[in-house]
């Protein structure tokens, strides 16, 4: 546990040094400026898109750049030969992205307050955040896994968004209707946006959350054990 | 003495490679010692040294790591084994020092860093960013990584590379230092000065086999020219005279030279270990 905790400060504090979790914050930024801007009722819609993409596209973003940059530093190697199992290693990883997808809803969900007055569910927002954001950081471990370089991790990612992020923008801004939503939540992204969506706007339809949730842990776990645990350790040694 | 690794019949290939890159190989490290595997590049020795030190694991043949299974051991092997790999491996945004302490702290017995440092002559630059430093640097700071949890056995692969000769002495003598205190090294290198500078025993590694494992003493013994070649004056100028070891004792002409002549030079017919190497090998290492 102690490891754990080293390893996730450790983590943390590149997320500074490397200036991400700067460049994150000030993303955030961006969004308060935007909420400014508009009225209430579209702020209490837009927002769950914003805290959306934090948590989903941010975060298979940022495992695949630390990945595939700590491979070219070498830094994984020598991480390999510390006491460590590649176990505690991954869940730092995951722990770090997701605090940083918290960071930017705790941002968020501050300035709707301040400038809107909009509150919500705030611990329910912050359990379904982490769900989404751990089954994310799963698809961004495989992504990156699945990539020789951060480049083509990139393209990777926007063959990803065509089929599973699209529709969730479409669907937020009424293109897809809402009777269509079993459908589009087979992808993952899109579960994720239901769960969100549905704290922000204060609308839940259990079933639907349920399903989202156990599809996001199951999605997650196999993820992580069938492809991320034992391709890691082998990905790291490469080059 | 006990024996630190114990290797038999070592077999290994990439998931990506048609063919085995390591051929059957079969070795000890002794307890105490400093092993050096020798070869061109390619050959397989940092292949090997990975295997050892169980990044790679689908392996077959035996690998005994003091008596034990190389296999069946936990993660507390990283308390116990050093490794300085070939290519620098420290975040480039972090300092020096930040990294020494990040690694050192998941260690339970650590080295300490700022001595490590000062000796490497790092220590003065340890507030600069490891992105900053050159080559020779990060070289150095490998190698203080490679020794921050004082390690039982010391891996080190190409550890004088990219280095000038003044701080590839440094490190040798630490290396040296290090196996007096009673470390164990195993090292790789194409390196012949490396080798003969440094290892007790050593392995020539050719296309991911090895053949002779010994001294670099009798490997001079076993493939130096066994003769001597003799320099004398005589009417003013110098002549050479060679003559085989053999029966040198009752050889009349030596004798003869000995008694007689003004001696210049005396040597015994001394062959590098890079001219061995390609006797043995066939290979040119260079
Ligand atoms: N990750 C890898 N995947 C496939 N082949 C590799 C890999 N690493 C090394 N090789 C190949 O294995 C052989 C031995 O490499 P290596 O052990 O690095 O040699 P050396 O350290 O003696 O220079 C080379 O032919 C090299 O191309
Ligand atoms: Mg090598």
């Amino acid at each position: 546990m102690n490891y754990l905790l080293k390893l996730t400060s450790g983590e943390i504090n590149r997320l500074i040094k490397y200036k991400i979790l700067p460049v994150s914050l000030i993303t955030s930024f961006l969004w308060i400026i935007i909420f400014l801007f508009i009225s209430k009722e579209d702020a209490r819609n837009i927002a769950p898109l914003l805290i959306f993409i934090d948590v989903s596209m941010m975060s298979i973003l940022l495992i695949g750049a630390t990945l595939h940059l700590e491979k070219q530093e070498g830094t994984i190697k020598s991480m390999m030969v510390l006491p460590l199992s590649v176990g505690q290693i991954l869940v730092a990883k995951a722990f770090a992205s997701i605090l940083l997808g918290i960071e930017s809803v705790i941002v968020t969900s501050l300035a709707l307050y301040l400038i809107h007055g909009i509150t919500f569910n705030y611990l329910l927002l912050l359990l379904f955040v982490f769900i989404a954001g751990g089954a994310h950081v799963a698809i961004g471990f495989f992504l990156a896994l699945s990539s020789k370089d951060f480049s083509s991790m990139l393209g990777l990612l926007m063959a990803y968004m065509f089929p599973f992020a699209i529709p969730t923008i479409l669907f937020t801004f009424g293109v897809i209707e809402k009777k269509y939503e079993w459908f589009i939540m087979i992808s993952p992204s899109h579960s994720a946006s239901n769960l969100i969506t549905s704290v922000v706007i204060n609308e839940y339809d259990w079933t639907k959350i349920i399903a989202s949730n156990i599809y996001l842990l199951i999605l997650a776990s196999l993820l992580f054990v069938f492809t991320v645990y034992p391709k890691f350790k082998d990905n790291a040694i490469r080059g | 003495m006990s024996i630190a690794f114990s290797v038999e019949n070592l077999y290994f290939k990439y998931p990506t490679s048609k063919t085995d890159i390591i051929k059957g190989i079969s070795f000890d490290v002794q307890e105490g010692e400093i092993f050096g595997l020798l070869g061109p590049s390619g050959a397989g020795k940092s292949t090997t040294q990975k295997i050892l030190i169980k990044l790679l694991e689908d392996y077959s043949g035996s690998i005994k790591y003091f008596g034990k299974d190389l296999k069946a051991i936990d993660k507390s092997f990283y308390e116990e084994i050093g490794v300085g790999f070939e290519m620098p491996v420290h975040f480039s945004k972090m300092t020096a020092l930040e990294n020494m302490k990040f690694f050192a702290g998941f260690y339970k017995n650590t080295a300490n860093i700022q001595e490590l440092m000062e000796r490497v002559g790092l220590w003065e630059f340890k507030d600069v960013k490891v992105g900053e430093y050159s080559k020779g640097m990060k070289v150095r700071l490998n190698f203080v990584r490679a020794i921050l949890n004082q390690p039982r056995v010391l891996f080190i692969d190409e550890v004088t590379n990219g280095l000038d000769p003044k701080n590839a002495r440094t490190i040798k003598d630490m290396i040296a230092e290090y196996r007096a205190n009673g470390g164990t090294v195993f090292l790789t290198t194409h390196l012949m000065n490396d080798v003969e500078q440094l290892c007790d025993r050593v392995a020539f590694c050719v296309n991911g086999n090895l053949q002779e494992i010994s001294t670099p003493r009798d490997l001079k013994l076993k493939y130096g020219k066994r003769e001597v070649k003799i320099e004398y004056r005589e009417n003013g100028v110098t002549n050479n005279a060679l003559f085989p070891l053999e029966k040198i004792g009752s050889n009349n002409d030596f004798q003869n030279i000995i008694k007689n002549k003004e001696i210049e030079t005396i040597h015994s017919g001394e062959t590098s270990l890079e001219d061995i190497f390609i006797i043995v090998t066939g290979v040119d290492i260079k």
